[in-house]
């Protein structure tokens, strides 16, 4: 019975030993095949970490290029605005140049006609061969091409008077109190060269005594831009078109009310006309600055309000919104 | 009146494992003689051995079964290098087994001639089909199709071999014989009654795609694009990772089977996936976390607990995939034991809750899973899933 018992017990124990045996192979087994894995992983998380760093490096890379990016696009920009500027100065100044040539020209003409019939009437003179008849001549011409002479120095005095004016505004952007019909009548004057290149007529109404304290060279980039983008946008090839601004006041403000009767903003784009670098005719040059910079003067500088209204085959128009008087401290450019 | 008998020995000696086994069944059948049996082995085992003693215990007995990837049991529970056997007694159930050899020449043609030759042995209608097909020589769906062609509606059920994830040879039991490269088969005629459940703890995420261009378990084409953009919408580096197989759901069926991603091709873009996918199936990506994964073996019990249409039934058979325990590792015995808090045998379908002694069970770990996702519906080929098949006469 006990020799039984023990027999079963070592059989019993043999069969432990057997089962633990294999499972100690296994185990083995696995934990080789766990080293293994535990190696490959390790290899792949550096690996990962390793990619992760030069990702780190390239994105701080990337980060920096995009900031010194942006910086040189806000630097373009105000490179841009004041190049706007400054193209609108240069049409101002091509126009006058053009409109003071044709008297100082005719001057030229006549100073010289002058010149040689003194010089003929010096030499009969001296030849004592001066008749009363030859005198009384060139007393004519004389009082004729001094007349003429006046005439056309006075104009090209006033104008260079206009220009200057014009173009100090522009440059110190002065503020003084001024006619607004005056003003922008003179303003206009430089731009006529231009116009008299198309078929379009611009006229001017409202009352003249109305006067604003202000900034004029701002209000004159305002118009002239208004101007030259009816000249480029607003009409056909073969349109008669009709450019009016006229000048009101009420409530203490001044409402310049600018209109064409061109062809009209399309809807989808008359949300966009006062943003920045927004142009239908990048092509043609334009660069999408005039409108951008006419809100920024009209909201910034002139303390105003500007609304724009539109009509396909209508015609657009402008309603610029100004105080009489501008606040105690004007504000910056 | 189905009588069933489970042994299981963790012995790595062959003679030893196999004369515990056959003694545990022996106390339990009495006196009854077996008619058929199920036998799932470690790779390392001596397997002629074992067949010939249990051939000499049960001479003439229909046995089919194969070699594993880890093996499960009422008696054990979950074990790696043990052996198991199911032997089913039954005055009014017919069983028929059946072996196609050399199945990798001709899968299709095999399987289908396979089942005809059984079929004309069997003498009562045909219930249900159990088989163990090898894995690694030709394509494990293939031969589902050839059993399908013969067995039309008829459910099958099973698993296909394994070798302990060695990944050279897998060997299949019948009668007598060890094989390899085989697909045996047992037929279950007569008095019988069964349900299946079928369930992987994986849910499927993100947009549902098509399948548009596929060839065999290379999918070249999903909504008409290369098959890797799809994968790289979501991954971005291509690892064969077993934790997030593609949901395949076949046309017209409403739930899925699972497919691993193993490899790509970077010049066709197209990646090849563990098994056979069919043309038209949509496909989605998955997700789980380690606790889903587990619980499946228990949704998949219920769905075959609730779907069983007797009284009780009278012993389970278990086929869950080699990737699960890859990936389970040391969490795999939990599958089991969430199982057999659930089914005392003598408690009714109603509440399946109050531990008695289990639902005698026997099953193992394969390369890939066989079992219609339905009642009624097709036989698919799972991989990553838990198959629970019950059986029972009343």
């Amino acid at each position: 019975m006990l020799q039984q018992h023990t027999e079963n017990e070592i059989q019993s124990l043999t069969k432990e030993n057997r089962i633990l045996q294999k499972k100690l192979a296994r185990s083995q087994e696995n934990h080789a095949k766990l080293e293994e894995t535990k190696r490959n992983k390790e290899s792949r998380l550096n690996a990962v970490i390793v990619e992760l760093q030069q990702s780190q490096a390239i994105l701080e890379k990337k980060s920096t290029d995009l900031e010194q990016a942006f910086n040189q696009l806000s630097l373009m920009q105000d490179k841009l605005v004041e190049a706007e500027k400054m193209s609108a100065l240069a049409t101002l100044v091509t126009g006058i140049a053009h409109e003071i040539n044709t008297p100082v020209g005719t001057s030229i003409t006549l100073a010289s006609t002058l010149a040689d019939e003194t010089a003929m009437l010096t030499t009969a003179f001296t030849q004592g061969q001066l008749t009363r008849s030859t005198l009384h001549d060139y007393l004519d011409i004389a009082a004729e091409s001094t007349a003429l002479l006046m005439a056309n120095l006075s104009r090209a005095g006033d104008l260079i008077q206009s220009f200057k004016q014009v173009a100090v505004d522009q440059v110190i952007l002065e503020r003084r109190t001024f006619r607004v019909k005056e003003y922008l009548e003179e303003v206009l004057a430089s731009l006529a060269p231009s116009l008299k290149k198309t078929p379009h007529t611009l006229t001017v109404t409202g009352e003249e005594s109305i006067t604003i304290n202000s900034y004029p060279g701002a209000l004159a980039q305002i118009v002239t831009n208004f101007v030259t983008n009816s000249l480029t946008h607003a009409f056909d090839l073969n349109a008669h078109g009709t450019i009016c601004i006229d000048i009101s006041e009420s409530n203490g403000q001044i409402l310049i009310h600018y209109s064409d009767d061109g062809s009209g903003v399309p809807p989808e784009n008359l949300g966009k006309i006062f943003d920045p670098f927004f142009t239908t005719a990048r092509h043609r040059g334009g660069t999408g600055l005039g409108l951008h910079i006419v809100y920024n003067l009209v909201i910034q500088k002139l303390q105003g309000k500007i609304e724009v209204g539109s009509q396909l085959d209508q015609g657009t128009s402008f309603k610029v919104l100004l105080p009489l008087a501008l606040g105690a401290h004007p504000p910056s450019s | 009146m189905l009588k069933v008998a489970v042994g299981h020995s963790n012995d790595p000696d062959s003679l030893e494992a196999v004369y515990e086994v056959l003694a545990q069944c022996q106390r339990t059948l009495e006196s009854v003689k077996p008619k058929a049996g199920v036998l799932f082995a470690a790779i390392d085992f001596d397997h002629q051995l074992i067949v010939d003693q249990i051939n000499e215990a049960f001479p003439g007995i229909e046995l089919i079964g194969g070699t594993t990837d880890g093996e499960v049991s009422s008696v054990l529970g979950f074990q790696q290098d043990s052996l198991t056997l199911m032997l089913f007694c039954a005055e009014d159930i017919e069983f028929c087994a059946e072996v196609g050899r050399t199945v990798s020449q001709a899968p299709i043609d095999i399987a289908q001639q396979t089942v005809n030759t059984a079929k004309k042995r069997l003498l009562s209608p045909l219930k249900l089909c159990i088989t163990t097909p090898e894995s690694l020589t030709t394509s494990a769906a293939s031969i589902l199709d050839g059993l399908k062609l013969s067995l039309a509606e008829i459910p099958i059920l099973g698993g296909t071999t394994g070798d302990q994830t060695h990944i050279k040879q897998t060997f299949q039991f019948f009668k007598t014989e060890v094989l390899t490269d085989s697909v045996p088969i047992l037929l279950l005629g007569g008095n019988l009654l069964f349900s299946h459940g079928v369930s992987s703890g994986w849910s499927p995420l993100g947009k549902r795609s098509v399948v548009t261009k596929v060839e065999k378990n290379v999918i070249y084409e999903i909504d008409g694009k290369p098959a890797l953009d799809f994968y790289h919408y979501y991954f971005e580096t291509f690892a064969a990772d077993l934790a997030y197989p593609l949901a395949i759901f076949p046309p017209g069926e409403e739930t899925f089977v699972l497919r691993a991603a193993l490899s790509y091709d970077a010049a066709l873009r197209s990646i090849t996936v563990s098994a056979d996918v069919v043309e038209g199936s949509m496909i989605q990506i998955t997700e789980a976390a380690q606790e889903d994964i587990i619980s499946a073996s228990k949704t998949s019990f219920e769905q075959a607990w609730d779907a069983y249409p007797g009284k009780a039934p009278t012993a389970a058979l278990f086929f869950s995939c080699a990737w699960r325990r890859f990936i389970l590792g040391t969490q795999t015995m939990k599958e089991y034991e969430a199982i057999a808090k659930l089914h005392p045998q003598s408690s009714s379908p109603e509440s399946p809750n109050t531990l008695e002694s289990p639902l005698p069970s026997c099953g193992f770990y394969t390369y890939g899973e066989i079992s219609p996702l339905r009642a009624q519906g097709p036989t698919f080929f799972h991989n990553t899933t838990f198959v629970t098949l019950l059986l029972g006469s009343e």
